[in-house]
């Protein structure tokens, strides 16, 4: 059970070799920091992280 | 306009938390656009809604949440947690830092040299009858005493 982020985009991926969002195989368990987006058009939060997609994302990724 | 606010978890669970309220926030359809749990604050996440109603029926039945901190949080004291700084930069020589993992765990430290770009630090042990250097990730030290001295 360990979650994956993308090195590229940050997006979490669970149990994957690719990223569920980007399909880039650069990815890493040491990530920190947990975002869930919901409404990326809304969200400020979203418009910071420059995410458009909604899911989860992890905010630092080593 | 969105407004954030904070909510208190037990420590650890911040992550289940907000998996937890999504499926809830997905089902009602609720107005709330993003939760985020930043490293640097255990036991709370903070969430994004359009209002405090929507946050509370969002957090309805939804185990190791403890409640919602009342008031808002701004915009400005939320937004340097999305843009991480490397935990070099935080770290000058001379500071005295407790490493948390790997073999030396607990070992108190003094800062000998920092290496922004590789995001590491060089420490000698307080404790060591010999002072070794070691090179660690800046992660993996906690900063006790800012002062400093050599």
């Amino acid at each position: 059970m360990v979650d994956y982020a993308c090195k590229k985009c940050k997006y979490i991926s669970h149990e994957s070799v690719v990223c569920k969002n980007c399909g880039s195989s650069d990815l890493t368990k040491e990530w920190y920091g947990y975002v869930v987006i919901i409404d990326p058009e809304k969200s400020q939060i979203a418009e910071k992280l420059g995410v458009k997609i909604p899911g989860k994302y992890a905010i630092k990724v080593d | 306009m969105s407004r954030f606010f904070l909510l208190k978890t037990t420590a650890n669970q911040e992550k289940v938390v907000a998996n937890l309220m999504e499926m809830v926030i997905k089902k009602y359809q609720l107005p709330v656009y993003a939760i985020m749990s930043p490293k640097e604050v255990k036991g709370y996440i903070f969430v994004e809604a359009e209002n405090v109603e929507d946050v509370l029926k969002a957090i309805r039945g939804v185990p190791h949440v403890k409640g919602l901190v009342k008031g808002e949080v701004g915009f400005h004291e939320i937004e340097h947690f999305l843009v991480p700084r490397k935990a070099a930069e935080q770290i000058k020589e001379g500071y005295k830092v407790e490493i948390i993992s790997g073999p030396f765990k607990g070992e108190i430290s003094v800062v000998k040299r920092v290496d922004e770009t590789k995001n590491e630090i060089t420490v000698e042990l307080i404790d060591a009858v010999v002072p070794i250097p070691i090179t660690v990730k800046a992660d993996h030290v906690r900063i006790i005493d800012k002062s400093e001295e050599v």
